[in-house]
């Protein structure tokens, strides 16, 4: 019984639900407020996501009539409530909530399903701005998911070296061990190249600049999110801010774990510290600084340029550095 | 008792077309029975043999006419079932029962229905003969049963544009197929003079002779061909366009399965040579490719069917890759995803056949918009679409999952080499690109904009649905429970494949070998239960803070007037308004203008002239032959 209500607040308090939305859009406000002072402007309150949050909430839910109903409506919850489950097996340092559920592979399939969910959201409200908005959703997908991968090949055998069966490990708890023991991820140097690509990703990953090709509000009017209004659209804000906070926790975990303090708050405090810091160089930096990119640039940018720094991780280790 | 299942099964199949083709002229309901009992008599056999060969770890082996053999020489022709063979049976004949269930109402329209029934028997009779069989020159004739029938139901819609050009490409290029399996059987018996397979696995090994080598390149080309992979892929395509779908099912589902059968008896059976790298590095080689440029072919698609066919080749090729790693892990995995495509394909052909059925197109540019007239095939379509990319927690995620954790494995093991990371990455990619391709088709032909004609289509009738919720139940069920279907098929196909001293034994009495089977272990981690688990409680909850949040508001209001009025027409700054600009066929321009050299040459490397297909064919079947030289 005490085991279930641990569970349940785990679920639905501690790393799930609150804890999510609450990092989650403190993230988007910090990015907010970054980007902003970085272009000499002054900003919104760090807690404007929220605002606006709310605020979509109240309003009115317009469904187009060449909409497919169910879809449209259902697509949005579906993506938000599996990116929640996601973020369960994260490990923050030593703690994970539910560890022997995922690996590392299924986590990064897991984060495909918030994907999916927004493209068949946009088709299925049957708007041409949409269609252009998925398939561009979809060329981003296919860009950044060869460097993931080999990302997450070298992280595998880098932990799987010490501890996996056969060299190889794509638990998340053994990798966490494994930084507990020998130092964070980013402290090894085959690994660094790695990392960089890693942080690469996470923009494409979240569709932030410059590789917001599917949203480019100046050109198709935030693709597949263009018809929608009201819960859903704050739905689908929300889950932007949480994957903002997943792929950045994931970042810390994989490449900035450690041993940790042993207490749980001052653990988390720590790794939410982390999750900021990534994403002010992983998106905010960026997002300053550069203009969109044009949609076959960030496909050849991500096949060439990142999958080869990830690619050179993956020789490294294979050489046992 | 027990040791007659086999052949009854096969025998109920050639009984029901013959009794099919006898008395089906006179009514449907004559035709529906016949097929029904003897698809569903082999199907009951079939379960029945599950407890004695999976459960209790038995062999059945039977000697037609009771020609045992004598003094441990084989003279009769032996059906031997092991859970290999019984696990590709069970396959085979789902896949041929839920056809028939659709076929009813799919081909209600068409004449001629005794000869399609006649030959759909006969089809289903000579798969199932081919995967039960223990005699290398029965597999031949079945080989050749099922290709003519399968010849012949591709051209059945004749009237159809190109129905009969892809026969004709069929023929020839399946018949190059089986005549190679042809010599290489004739080869074979000339060195050792038996052609039962358990005394040739046991005769093998010790008589490697030149022609026994050669022989290997001729077996090996002649189950490729039956399996599609590269380069007799664009057979499949032009087969699979034009058959209709509930044939389509059987040649992608079940035919290609023959192929990836033959493959495994040939290399983990009869030459036992899966432990050489040569041969590992060949179907690893050889699977990857198909899977990649079968994959991209499919992406330039903008016929549904074809780009199904291209994607069960490309589901082949990862099948053909995992049977390469040569790990118990890796056969596993293989032996899952050949289950789960022949689930998941069958169901998107049944899919594509049902729009077929209502609109009569399967052009992706034409299409759009079903969603709203076909709700439930667009609910169908998605799991099947979900299934084939390997999207949690559908069965091709945890038979993909196994995959990439056998070929990354298998780098770091003895002998591996950068070759095996190579192979992982594109079987991941290959996973994206698949998703992007069905994307693709859930756009435009279910989502999008509803085209004007296609206002008034209905959904399909009961009888056509059933079946896809047949198989895309087993596709969810498959995917949740993964650890049972591993237990009860995948596990026991797995030590079969492994344990080639009692495939001999069971019919010699015998053993010779022993091949120990490494401890399978996953270095990874997935309940899908427990992960279905969270995802409704966190739906729960979300759906009960946003219950408790919501003030009634009153239902949005729709227009009633359904008179075209421009003012509610989207605003497309001054043009007239038209369906998504990108059509389907172009979705993904940003991905294909980065590869546009290598997608041009795939496109004008696939002609679709059959004398180029006929040598590509030639050269495959030269370069396995140099290969056999040079490295066996």
């Amino acid at each position: 019984m005490t085991e279930m209500l641990w569970n349940l607040f785990y679920i639905l308090v501690f790393p799930g639900l609150l804890f999510c939305v609450i990092a989650g859009l403190l993230l988007a406000g910090i990015d907010r407020k970054v980007v902003a002072r970085m272009q000499r402007r002054i900003g919104p309150p760090i807690a404007q996501p929220l605002y606006d949050f709310l605020k979509l909430l109240g309003k009115e839910t317009i469904i187009p009539r060449t909409a497919s109903r169910t879809m449209f409506l259902g697509a949005p919850l579906i993506g938000f409530v599996s990116l929640i489950v996601t973020a369960l097996f994260i490990p923050i340092f030593g703690f994970t909530a539910f560890g022997g559920v995922a690996d590392l592979v299924v986590i990064i399939y897991l984060l495909t399903i918030p994907a999916v969910s927004i493209i068949m959201g946009g088709a299925a409200s049957g708007s041409p701005y949409a269609g252009v908005g998925l398939s561009r959703e979809m060329v981003a997908i296919m860009s950044y998911e060869l460097p993931l991968v080999l990302v997450i090949l070298a992280i595998s055998r880098k932990a799987g070296g010490v501890f996996g069966i056969g060299g190889l490990t794509f638990s998340m708890t053994q990798i966490a061990e494994y930084q507990a023991q020998f130092g964070p991820m980013i402290t090894k140097w085959s690994m660094i190249p790695a990392a960089v690509a890693m942080l690469l990703v996470i923009p494409c990953e979240v569709g932030n600049h410059p590789f917001d090709i599917a949203e480019a509000e100046t050109e198709i009017c935030e693709g597949t999110l263009v018809e929608y209004s009201g819960p859903p659209l704050a739905v689908y804000k929300l889950s932007h801010a949480i994957k903002m906070f997943i792929m950045s926790a994931l970042f810390s975990a994989l490449f900035l774990g450690g041993a940790g303090t042993g207490m749980l708050a001052v653990d988390a405090l720590i790794f939410l510290l982390e999750c900021v810091a990534v994403t002010i160089i992983s998106m905010s930096l960026p997002h300053a600084v550069t203009a969109r990119l044009k949609v076959e640039q960030v496909f050849k940018f991500f096949w060439t340029f990142v999958a080869g720094l990830a690619a050179l991780s993956v020789v490294l280790v294979w050489f046992g550095l | 008792m027990i040791q007659h299942f086999p052949i009854l099964a096969i025998m109920v199949l050639f009984f029901g077309a013959f009794f099919n083709l006898l008395l089906g002229k006179k009514s449907r309901l004559i035709r529906m029975l016949i097929v029904l009992a003897s698809t569903g008599t082999a199907l009951g056999l079939m379960l029945a043999l599950v407890k004695p060969i999976m459960i209790d770890g038995g062999i059945v082996a039977y000697w037609m006419g009771d020609w045992a053999p004598i003094a441990d020489f084989a003279y009769g022709i032996g059906l031997e079932v092991d859970a290999l063979s019984l696990f590709f049976g069970l396959i085979i004949t789902t896949a041929v029962f839920v056809s028939g269930l659709y076929s009813f109402e799919y081909m209600s329209h068409d004449d001629s229905l005794v000869n399609f029934y006649t030959l759909y028997l006969m089809l289903a009779g000579g798969v199932l003969g081919l995967v039960l069989s223990g005699d290398l020159f029965n597999v031949f004739v079945m080989i050749e049963i099922m290709t003519f029938s399968a010849v012949a139901l591709t051209a059945f819609r004749n009237d159809t544009f190109g129905s009969l050009e892809a026969a004709f490409k069929y023929l020839v290029v399946g018949s190059i197929g089986s005549s190679c399996v042809l010599i290489g059987t004739i080869l074979l018996y000339a060195q050792l003079h038996t052609l039962n397979m358990a005394q040739i696995a046991a005769l093998l090994p010790s008589n490697l002779t030149p022609v026994t080598i050669i022989a290997f390149a001729f077996l090996f080309i002649g189950f490729a061909t039956k399996a599609f992979l590269f380069p007799f892929h664009p057979l499949a395509a032009d087969a699979h366009a034009v058959a209709p779908s509930s044939i389509s099912v059987l040649i992608s589902g079940v035919l290609t399965k023959t192929g990836v059968y033959g493959i495994i008896r040939l290399v983990y059976f009869l030459y036992q040579n899966i432990g050489e790298q040569s041969v590992q590095y060949l179907l690893i080689l050889v699977g990857s490719i198909s899977m990649f440029v079968c994959v991209t072919m499919a992406l330039a698609q903008h016929n549904f069917k074809r780009l199904l066919a291209f994607h069960s080749i490309s589901q082949i090729g990862y099948v053909i890759t995992a049977v390469g790693l040569a790990t118990s892990l890796g056969v596993s995995a293989g032996l899952y995803h050949a289950m789960n495509h022949t689930l998941f394909k069958g169901l998107l052909f049944l899919c594509a056949g049902a729009v077929l059925h209502q609109t009569g197109s399967v052009d992706l540019d034409d299409l759009g918009g079903l969603a709203r007239r076909m709700p439930k095939t667009t609910i169908l379509f998605l799991i099947g679409a979900f299934s084939i990319s390997g999207l949690p927690p559908f069965n091709g995620f945890v038979s993909k999952w196994m995959i990439y954790q056998a070929a990354y494995e298998r780098a770091w093991m003895g002998g591996g080499s950068l070759i095996y990371i190579f192979v992982t990455v594109v079987a991941l990619l290959t996973s994206v690109l698949t998703l992007a391709s069905f994307i693709k088709v859930a756009q435009s032909v279910f989502f999008g904009q509803l085209p004007e004609k296609y206002k008034d289509v209905e959904e399909v009738p009961f009888s056509m649905r059933a079946p896809m919720w047949l198989l895309a139940l087993l596709c969810i069920l498959t995917g949740i429970f993964p650890d049972q279907v591993y237990q009860y098929l995948i596990g026991p196909a797995t030590s079969a494949v492994f344990s080639v001293a009692g495939y001999v034994s069971a019919m010699f009495g015998s053993g010779y070998f022993e091949i120990s089977i490494s401890a399978e272990y996953l270095i990874g981690y997935w309940n899908p239960l427990c992960w279905l688990i969270l995802l409704f409680v966190v739906l729960a909850a979300v759906t009960l803070v946003s219950l408790m949040g919501k003030k009634s508001r009153g239902k949005v209001r729709e227009e009633a007037s359904e008179k075209s009025d421009p003012k509610y027409e989207p605003f497309y700054g001054g043009e007239a308004s038209e369906f998504s600009q990108v059509g389907g066929s172009d979705l993904f321009w940003g991905f294909k203008h980065n590869l546009k050299p290598y997608l041009t040459f795939m496109h004008n490397a696939h002609s679709g002239v059959v004398n180029d297909y006929a040598l590509w064919g030639v050269v495959a079947l030269a370069l396995a032959i140099l290969f056999a030289i040079l490295w066996l």
